[in-house]
């Protein structure tokens, strides 16, 4: 299960070492997202032990997001010890999203 | 659960009405989506000659004749619009607002879209600019959001926006009445330009500017990239290869919507292509 991350943590959960951070950001009312969020609980089944994954919730997390200026969900961003290394923007299909994510390990 | 269909087929024009009478006959348990009038610009064309067997015939009749074919097939249309196509593994789910429709493979025959993009439309996608008001709608509270609207369903959405944005500002691209509430403020003109620096801040139409935090674009119709979220276009169509398959498994395109000519022909013998290859690789599942 993709681990939930607020405001409040979401600093620390960024740093995995040098292990790449998939960040999805979504929100319940939002039909693309529901449509993701099996897809990245696949993947992350897929890639245990070499990329952890996250998820925020945009309606109850706002001071990330509008840090992260998330204009539009879902987005999946990755990061690398803190940093935004890529994003993107909208569903993807599995083949897709894996590719995606194979870029930064 | 939704039933799942064997193929759905999103388009009603020759291309997808071709690929629907192809699979019926190979038995396979389908849906097509479409529209009343099969295809406006097949209802529109006044004199078709390079249509075989079918010379000097107009559009209207050549519809009535498609019409009749589906008939005798015991083909239905059904009369809904797709908002998205989410390519889940092994099947797709296909969205009618909260509506979802499952099937195995899937057939594009949308046509093409006349639309022209506006200029910093794409660069700003997803940084301000968006295709769907009621998805990213609730990220822009207290915000100024901006419509343009190619028909009246963006009237409902700019209502709905205006509940939730600071200021809502709605572009009408038709000529109408306008049911908009009293907070929306109307706009005439032409837009020119969206401009910003990493996101969204103006509007240029050309009588005026618009300062805004966010633009949805309402077309007729979803471009097929949009419509199907990693679907490879490449020159402003579907690519696809001789058996008419995209680049994602189950997925084929035909007609106009993978590229030119624009002709009846073409479209009806490639929703034939696409819809004999789907029939093969439905069978194909089936044997594992």
């Amino acid at each position: 299960m993709i681990k939930e991350v607020m405001d409040n943590n979401f600093n620390e959960e960024i740093n995995a070492g040098n292990m790449p951070v998939v960040v999805d950001f979504w929100a319940p009312w939002c039909g693309p997202c529901k449509m993701l969020g099996p897809v990245l609980e696949e993947l992350e089944r897929e890639y245990e032990g070499r990329v952890k994954f996250i998820k925020v919730n945009v309606d109850n997390n706002p001071i990330v997001s509008q840090k992260f200026r998330i204009a539009s969900i879902p987005t999946v961003m990755v990061f690398k010890n803190g940093e935004v290394k890529d994003q993107i923007i909208g569903f993807r299909p599995k083949d897709a999203m894996k590719e995606f994510i194979e870029k930064h390990i | 659960m939704a039933d799942r269909y064997d193929i759905a087929i999103v388009g009603s024009g020759p291309a997808g009405i071709s690929a629907a009478i192809n699979a019926k006959i190979r038995n396979k348990n389908i849906i097509i989506f479409g529209s009343k009038n099969l295809s406006a610009k097949l209802y529109k064309a006044p004199k078709i000659n390079n249509y075989l067997g079918f010379p000097e015939i107009s559009g209207e009749i050549l519809k009535k004749e498609f019409e009749k074919h589906l008939d005798k097939m015991n083909i239905n249309i059904t009369y809904e619009r797709i908002n998205a196509v989410y390519s889940m593994g092994d099947y797709f789910t296909l969205m009618v607002n909260e509506k979802v429709y499952e099937s195995t493979a899937l057939i594009l025959a949308t046509g093409v879209e006349y639309t022209k993009s506006i200029k910093g439309e794409e660069e700003f996608l997803g940084k301000g600019v968006g295709y769907c008001a009621t998805c990213d709608a609730p990220l822009y509270k207290g915000k100024i959001v901006t419509i343009i609207g190619y028909n009246n369903e963006g009237e409902e959405d700019a209502n709905y926006v205006s509940e939730l944005a600071s200021k809502t500002y709605y572009l009408p691209m038709y000529k109408g009445e306008y049911k908009l509430k009293e907070k929306i403020e109307l706009l005439n003109g032409k837009p020119i330009e969206i401009k910003g620096n990493n996101f969204v801040s103006k509007l240029i139409l050309n009588n005026r500017e618009i300062e805004t935090d966010g633009i949805f674009i309402l077309k007729d119709s979803v471009p097929p990239g949009q419509l199907v979220p990693g679907l490879l276009i490449e020159n402003s169509h579907i690519k696809v290869n001789r058996n008419m398959e995209t680049n994602i498994k189950g997925c084929y395109a035909a007609g106009d919507c993978v590229g030119r000519p624009y002709q009846y022909m073409k479209a009806a013998g490639e929703g034939q292509v696409a819809a004999l290859n789907a029939v093969a690789y439905i069978d194909s599942l089936k044997k594992l």
